[in-house]
């Protein structure tokens, strides 16, 4: 060896000695990657079976996420029967959840914030879930206790300490002080706001917003440069609103339009009798409760195994080309109509004729984040660092590229913590060019996304946390959701497929150009309503 | 290389003596630094401080070095050895007695141990480099051998110290077993170079002293502990166990046997009958025939002792989460003779659970359900005292079934008393709040709970009380003008207020 070589050796020594954990120490690591298989042999058209039977039903639903498990529910619930779900590539979509060690923790979303007067469409659904107990219409309806968030529900861990709740307070100047306190007022204020045609300008569902250009322009700029040109620079004020961006749409505020910056504020106006503000409704499993009580409401006769190969539109109906992985059969469905519950950069391949819609794939379609879902099994709890700050649900670290961890045995009712819990953290792989992020992801070893998972809980613990670690198992998801981008209002490709009520229905958060649980069963209920009338 | 073999062995203990020297060394520092986090919390600023102060301590030692004459080096470099070994063996013990006895001087003490401790260890390597340089070794060779031990010697130590000793050991006794090494290396140097020190039968005299001092301060450590907690407690402690969940103490001063969970008084034997009557009575004996009883807490068993006086009770089941709290209170003898072995009934089962945990899934349902928790000072336990909670008991009471639950002092916690008693109403319960004198507690409460809203006291008792009867407990449902009830929001899960109102209500009690 010469000299160079013992160089370039010792200083790639020095860079993996920085992740603090030798190769042989870690943790057993499990990574899951739900739908790429199928969605990538989809992608590539790669040769499939001939179909071996045939199924016919009034109305086939593809896709079993939120939009599609709603639409399901709603033509129960109206007394339909004639149709079936197709569970496609990945079951529950983004309310998929996993057990370790009898402890159930979530793999997708996490939580859903008290539904506004606006989203009694999701109001219905938990008043039939029995977690909205009375009526549904009123002002500030009764929630299950157990399953609204338990104190402490947030901090956050800035400077060395912990503090209570996510918007950063202590050690703060009088400017970022002064800049808190002025765009709080500002969102307050929007709440209330309403447009020239006389809706509000921030509404859950998005499409009942108002379509004043005073509001929807905010849609053509970031919510960066919105709030420079509002005077909005204080680091922890940015270094906030970039969080709850991250958090809710997987890009930060430089990516992210104005429009759906403020819409995640100005929205959400929801209110309960027994439970402050800002509450929010939470499963240990995350949302994957609620998926399970849609999927029991539609029933498992009309749950199908397999996804949607090709969907394509003729005189009398539509013929789906389905497959089975599991069984590796193919199979057809012949429906009077489809509700296409699915992404949009999956559709765009399944659905031979998208573009006679009216949706161009290069103009309408949206960029996609990915996200990792890292599920921590461990044998007790680290100690924490300050008695007065004990674990919250929600656990987040200031300044930090994560999104922090929420605790799955948090909302146990239990005297002492549990032997056992996990941790699940998260982290938007943001401020990457999306098709960079999916490249490093779909490469990465167990090592190095366990690197990347393990960073706030590192930071927050110290690499003492190791020894707690029993098994960890990641959740990659490449294409997580749809990005709000400066744009994303004025896709004619999208309004196009809103509109459509034809044999092909669509139904997705997608259409709304934000993944959020309300947006997603709006769609789904727009397409059930057009099915049943 | 050309030294006479006679002169090697002395040598070779002399730097075996180093690598002892070192990692004494930095145990004590290490032992300082782990104690103060435990005790003052911020470990960060605990240990930057301590290594600080240490560091700059055995730089002024080796200072100080220098005016120890040539002569007198072996036999200083001996007392030395002892003062650190006496010092060091004994810092961890007497920091943590001081923290429990007196809390002002901890930190000066703490800082002056650190500091005496710090000149002593930066004398020990100059005067090792000056013995063995005065025997004749090579310079360069003796700075490195010295120093590779020394380094050595704290890479051994560092290792040891968070993996093996402090977690098995514990502090106290890492510490006095590093006194040892250190008073061990005295005693080795006066043997073998007894020829050369004046007095050295005087010296290895104080060596051995020293090292029995350390070894009954390791065997003792233990015992020493437990005193320093009478200093907290007040009485003989007959009883102390940290288990998983909390730290039990159990104490005797005549006839009076108290137990303390977490420093916090359960109950003393000379009033407690006041306490488990009051709690006990007024719900069984308004339930004639009453055959299925749940109890949960009450790990001493003196509820269940009441409750198996109703011949028509079949069954109590009893769900504590602590095993050693059950199995202490079934098996102790002074114990179980205050309960009357009530846990070794064969109508009493004993099940170790988390009530919640238990709850969620028991099937059965009880004509009577007695919650004797602990207060609720944690929001686990906030979560036992919460409407969801009250809703699953609901779900195990039969249709004339009562429910009492132990709702902390209605005169200095009033409104944590009175949000107990709305969260069972906000659960559906109708409820009948109450209190009773004990003399150890002050004013304590209680409330039941029914569905049907039929309760009445009992007028009478059918059994002897030793406290309890008709005018008493007619009284206790009586709140006068100081107690009045106070208007509270429930606890609720998703921002725990009984959790807040406890500790306002006790911060203003307790000065």
């Amino acid at each position: 060896m010469n000299r160079r070589d013992f160089l370039k050796l010792s200083t790639l020594a020095g860079l993996t000695g920085c992740s603090g954990r030798l190769p042989w120490q870690g943790p057993p690591v499990t990574v899951n990657m739900p739908g790429m298989a199928w969605g990538h042999l989809l992608r590539d058209r790669l040769p499939t079976p001939n179909p071996t039977r045939e199924r016919s039903v009034e109305v086939a639903i593809l896709g079993s996420g939120v939009a599609g498990l709603f639409a399901g529910w709603r033509l129960a619930q109206a007394g339909f029967t004639d149709f079936c779900i197709l569970g496609g590539p990945e079951p529950g979509g983004n309310t998929a959840g996993s057990v370790l060690a009898g402890i159930p923790c979530p793999t997708g979303a996490h939580y859903l914030p008290l539904p506004s007067m606006e989203s009694i469409h999701v109001r219905e659904m938990l008043a039939d879930f029995g977690v909205l107990r009375g009526d549904p219409h009123a002002a500030r309806p009764v929630y299950d206790e157990s399953v609204l968030v338990h104190a402490p529900d947030e901090r956050l861990f800035m400077a060395g300490k912990w503090q209570e709740g996510l918007v950063p307070q202590h050690g703060l100047d009088d400017m970022a002080r002064e800049q808190i306190r002025r765009f709080f007022a500002e969102v307050a204020r929007l709440r209330t706001e309403r447009g020239a045609d006389g809706r509000r300008a921030f509404v859950i569902p998005l499409v009942q917003s108002s379509s004043d250009p005073a509001f929807t322009g905010l849609a053509d700029e970031t919510f960066a440069v919105w709030l420079g040109r509002n005077g909005f620079t204080a680091p922890p004020l940015c270094w906030y609103l970039d969080y709850c961006c991250r958090d809710d749409y997987g890009e930060g505020i430089e990516q992210v339009s104005a429009w759906a910056g403020l819409h995640y504020f100005a929205s959400r106006d929801g209110h309960a009798a027994n439970a402050e503000d800002g509450t929010v409704l939470t499963w240990p499993e995350g949302l994957q409760p609620v998926a399970r009580h849609l999927r029991e409401r539609i029933g498992a006769v009309r749950w199908l195994e397999g996804m949607a190969l090709r969907v394509s539109e003729h005189r009398h109906g539509v013929e789906v080309c389905c497959f089975d992985a599991a069984r590796d059969e193919a199979f057809t469905l012949h429906a009077k109509r489809v509700i296409v519950a699915m992404p949009l950069h999956v559709a765009a391949h399944v659905v031979a004729n998208l573009a006679d819609f009216g949706f161009d794939k290069t103009r309408d379609l949206p960029a996609s984040a990915s996200w990792l879902v890292s599920n921590f099994l461990l044998d007790g709890f680290p100690p924490e660092p300050d008695v007065r700050q004990p674990l919250a649900w929600d656990n987040v670290i200031y300044g930090s590229q994560g999104l922090g961890w929420v605790v799955a045995t948090h909302q146990w009712i239990r005297q002492a913590k549990p032997a056992q819990t996990v941790f699940t953290a998260y982290h938007a792989l943001a401020n990457l060019p999306p098709a960079v992020a999916r490249a490093w992801l779909a490469k990465a070893s167990p090592a190095e996304l366990l690197e990347l998972a393990g960073r706030d809980l590192k930071a927050a613990y110290g690499s003492g946390f190791q020894r707690y670690v029993q098994r960890v198992e990641i959740t990659v998801r490449g294409h997580a959701m749809a990005t709000p981008a400066p744009g994303f209002l004025n896709r004619p490709g999208i309004a196009a497929l809103r509109a459509a009520d034809r044999k092909i229905l669509f139904a997705h958060a997608d259409l709304s150009g934000l993944s959020v649980f309300e947006e997603a069963a709006w769609w789904g209920e727009q397409a059930a309503r057009h099915v049943l009338t | 290389m050309s030294s006479p073999s006679s002169t090697r062995r002395p040598d070779r203990l002399l730097i075996l003596s180093v690598f002892i020297v070192a990692s004494c060394g930095l145990a004590y520092e290490l032992v300082a630094g782990a104690l103060a986090s435990y005790l003052l919390g911020d470990s960060v600023l605990q240990f930057s401080s301590i290594i600080g102060c240490y560091l700059f301590a055995m730089g002024v030692g080796s200072h100080l070095s220098k005016y120890i004459k040539d002569e007198d080096l072996l036999a200083r470099f001996i007392d030395i050895e002892l003062l650190v070994g006496l010092l060091g063996g004994v810092s961890a013990t007497v920091l943590f007695v001081i923290f429990a006895w007196m809390a002002g001087p901890f930190r000066s003490v703490l800082y002056a141990l650190v500091f005496a401790l710090g000149v002593l260890v930066g004398m020990e390597i100059p005067l090792v480099m000056r013995i063995l340089n005065a025997r004749q070794a090579e310079f360069s060779e003796l700075v490195s051998r010295v120093l590779t031990f020394d380094y050595l010697g704290a890479l051994v130590v560092s290792l040891l110290f968070p993996i093996i000793l402090a977690p098995h050991l514990g502090l106290a006794r890492t510490a006095f077993l590093f006194g040892i090494a250190n008073a061990g290396v005295a005693l080795l140097t006066v043997r073998v170079f007894r020829s050369e020190i004046r007095h050295a039968r005087s010296l290895a005299l104080r060596s051995a002293i020293v090292l029995g001092l350390l070894l009954g301060g390791f065997a003792l450590s233990e015992r020493i502990t437990q005193w320093s907690e009478r200093g907290i407690f007040g009485d003989e402690i007959v009883h102390a166990e940290t288990t998983p969940y909390q730290r039990l103490v159990v104490t005797q001063w005549h006839d009076d046997l108290r137990l303390y969970i977490n420093g916090n008084l359960q109950f003393s034997s000379r009033d407690e009958h006041r306490y488990h009557e009051a709690l006990v009575h007024p719900v069984l004996a308004a339930l004639p025939g009453v055959k299925r009883v749940l109890v949960l807490g009450g790990g001493d068993g003196l509820a269940a002792r009441e409750i198996l006086r109703y011949p028509s009770v079949q069954e109590i089941t009893l769900v504590d989460l602590d095993p050693a709290m059950t199995r202490l209170f079934s098996t102790s003898a002074p114990l179980t003779a205050l309960n009357k072995g009530a846990l070794k009934d064969p109508r009493v089962h004993v099940i170790n659970a988390d009530a919640g945990q238990w709850l969620e899934t028991a099937g059965t349902a009880f004509d009577a359900i007695i919650i004797d928790l602990p207060d609720p000072n944690s929001y686990g336990l906030g979560k036992l005292y919460s409407e969801p909670f009250y809703r699953l008991v609901r779900e195990h009471l039969s249709e004339n079934g009562l429910v009492v639950i132990q709702s902390t002092s209605p005169y200095f916690a009033p409104h944590a008393y009175w949000c107990v008693v709305t969260t069972l109403e906000a659960a559906g319960f109708k409820t009948y709040p109450y209190h009773a004198y004990v003399p150890s507690f002050g004013e304590w409460g209680f409330v039941i709970g029914d569905r049907t809203g039929r309760y009445q006291p009992p007028t009478q008792y059918a059994l002897p009380m030793r406290w309890l009867d008709a005018t008493t407990t007619r009284d206790m449902f009586i709140f006068p003008a100081d107690m009045q009830r106070v208007t509270v929001e429930p606890n609720r899960l998703n921002n725990q207020s009984l959790v807040r109102y406890f500790e306002e209500d006790w911060h203003r009690v307790i000065r």
